[in-house]
């Protein structure tokens, strides 16, 4: 570890992160933007940053990354509200920046990651508030399809997301419904 | 149920190594090259897999260096997943997420002999029960980690955030309530998900929890186990392969039922590390032991009784190992021997000191 590394580790939690946050907005590089994202998305999965990054607004800039052109972006944003959205709190904000919607969309993305990440965020912002959005039927009849994806992960997410979340009845109906129009979202390549 | 695809004993664009990032910033460096990737809890799994092993039929030696991180359930080789040439690669299952973590942390481009070992995680082997467990798993942890930071945040920061944290607070415990009973509503599924968190107990809930047994795919994941769920009820008693890699391995479970086993997993012993410590005193134990019967008038050794008090011998060591021990004696004899012929040639004199010498050496031994 470099003398500069361990002074900087030293400012502490809030401090290294609030670099970070600033990194990624000042710079122009593409790359480290990348970079910087999965950083932040990579601490979003322990608990104990949980309060600084709501301090510094990484949810919103998550969200806000959701609707970026570069998927890689997408994929590291994803990732990051997957793993920071079953905290009550990061929840609750969420669902109140209206954050649902961008990670519906996500479910059409063409980066298996993604839509993975997707999945299991949907299922953790779930609430008896949130059921409407999160389980619309739009939603289910993508995880009918996802299902039988021969990517054993994908189709294992889908099942617990219509065996766990989904009522008998909304399957049914997506089924329905299912049979009827010809096409859907595409599934991700690979 | 979709029939197996590429995505089971196939090869994944997860498992390849991607590059390592050269171009961070100095205060983002790690300790550790790595690569720019998000792990979330889609990423891991207790399923490792370990490519670049060397083909030397060294699986004993492979899986008791993994499982030194954690007990291992399950452990084989994939036979037909592309390897390079000269080079094996093998799936192993471990009891509890956190020991696969380590143990990919602590052995991924690890030396294993001479070839450099990549491991990674696996997801693709779970089955939807192993899935589902596995997402429920994080959410009891951060339930856990968060209503404690709560209370925390509460007691040390009185003054400015007050109000926010004490909010969250009361929120927070009718959500979690309000929620699992969502979770038990439409899910009609795991009645685990209600209960604290009991580790040991998760296994059995889980064979209740599942009546119909469809989610039991014990079977090791090869495509041409896979077979449909009516199928994996029937096998899920027998689960041959899983028992038969078990004996190979020389580990000490005794392949009783897999029903057993998984009721206990804390007590089948598969590849249960034993410090050091706990060895040598077990060791102490056994000589302790072995000059009592010394002093009694037993000899361990030959089968005759002596009667009257004997001298104590000088105390025999175990060494835990039937062929160590007889090289031990083998040696013992030897000595035996030559303390016995010392006194005889003692008129000559060169040979005097010298052997007078070995004798002191072997009584310091």
């Amino acid at each position: 570890m470099s003398q500069k590394q361990r002074d900087l580790l030293e400012l502490g939690r809030l401090e290294y992160l609030q670099a970070l946050v600033t990194e990624f907005q000042v710079t122009e590089s593409p790359e480290a933007k990348e970079q910087v994202l999965a950083n932040l998305a990579n601490f979003a999965y322990d608990p104990k940053n949980y309060e600084y990054l709501r301090q510094l607004q990484v949810l919103d800039l998550f969200l806000d990354m959701l609707t970026e052109d570069n998927e890689i972006l997408v994929e590291f944003a994803i990732g990051g509200l997957c793993n920071l959205c079953l905290d009550k709190t990061n929840k609750d904000y969420i669902l109140e920046a209206e954050g649902v919607a961008p990670v519906i969309n996500c479910l059409s993305s063409s980066n298996e990651e993604t839509v993975m990440s997707a999945v299991t965020t949907l299922m953790y912002l779930t609430t008896p508030q949130s059921r409407q959005q999160t389980t619309a039927l739009p939603v289910v009849e993508c995880m009918l399809r996802f299902s039988l994806s021969a990517n054993r992960r994908l189709s294992n997410l889908a099942r617990i997301f219509l065996q766990d979340y989904c009522s008998p009845m909304q399957v049914e109906e997506a089924r329905n419904l299912s049979k009827h129009t010809a096409v859907g979202i595409p599934l991700p390549k690979d | 149920m979709a029939a197996p695809g590429d995505g089971v004993g196939g090869v994944c664009k997860h498992h390849a190594q991607q590059d390592v990032c050269d171009s961070r910033a100095k205060y983002r460096e790690g300790r550790r090259p790595r690569a720019v990737k998000v792990y979330t809890v889609n990423l891991e799994s207790r399923y490792l897999l370990i490519q670049g092993v060397p083909a030397l039929g060294v699986m004993k030696e492979l899986v008791e260096q993994f499982a030194l991180y954690g007990a291992i359930e399950e452990y084989n080789a994939l036979d037909e997943y592309p390897a390079e040439q000269f080079t094996e690669v093998y799936l192993i299952k471990f009891q509890k997420l956190q020991s696969a973590r380590v143990a990919k942390r602590k052995l991924d481009e690890r030396s294993f002999f001479g070839s450099l070992l990549h491991v990674c995680y696996a997801p693709e082997f779970e089955t939807v029960q192993e899935t589902r467990e596995k997402l429920q798993d994080r959410r009891k942890y951060i339930a856990r980690a968060t209503s404690n930071r709560v209370h925390f945040v509460v007691k040390k920061i009185q003054e400015p955030k007050k109000t926010v944290s004490k909010n969250s607070e009361h929120n927070f415990q009718p959500e979690t309530l309000g929620f699992s009973a969502v979770d038990a509503n439409i899910g009609n599924w795991d009645p685990s998900a209600c209960c604290p968190y009991q580790p040991s107990c998760e296994f059995s809930s889980r064979n209740t929890a599942c009546p119909s047994g469809g989610h039991f795919q014990r079977v090791l994941a090869f495509p041409q186990y896979v077979s449909n769920c009516a199928e994996t009820s029937a096998s899920f008693c027998q689960s041959k392969p899983w028992t038969r890699s078990a004996q190979q391995g020389g580990y000490t479970n005794t392949p009783v039922s897999l029903v057993l086993q998984r009721k206990v997993p804390s007590d089948n012993g598969i590849g249960r590390f034993m410090p050091r410590t706990t060895q040598l005193q077990e060791r102490k134990r056994k000589r302790d032991q072995g000059n009592q019967i010394d002093f009694i008038g037993i000899d361990s050794d030959s089968t005759k009784v002596i009667i009257g008090p004997q001298l104590p011998e000088i105390p025999k060591v175990d060494m835990d190992d039937d062929s160590l021990n007889t090289s031990a004696s083998l040696i013992r004899n030897k000595l035996m021997e030559v303390a016995v012929s010392v006194p005889k040639s003692f008129g000559e004199k060169p040979e005097d000191t010298q052997t007078k010498r070995s004798l002191k050496q072997r009584r310091r031994i």
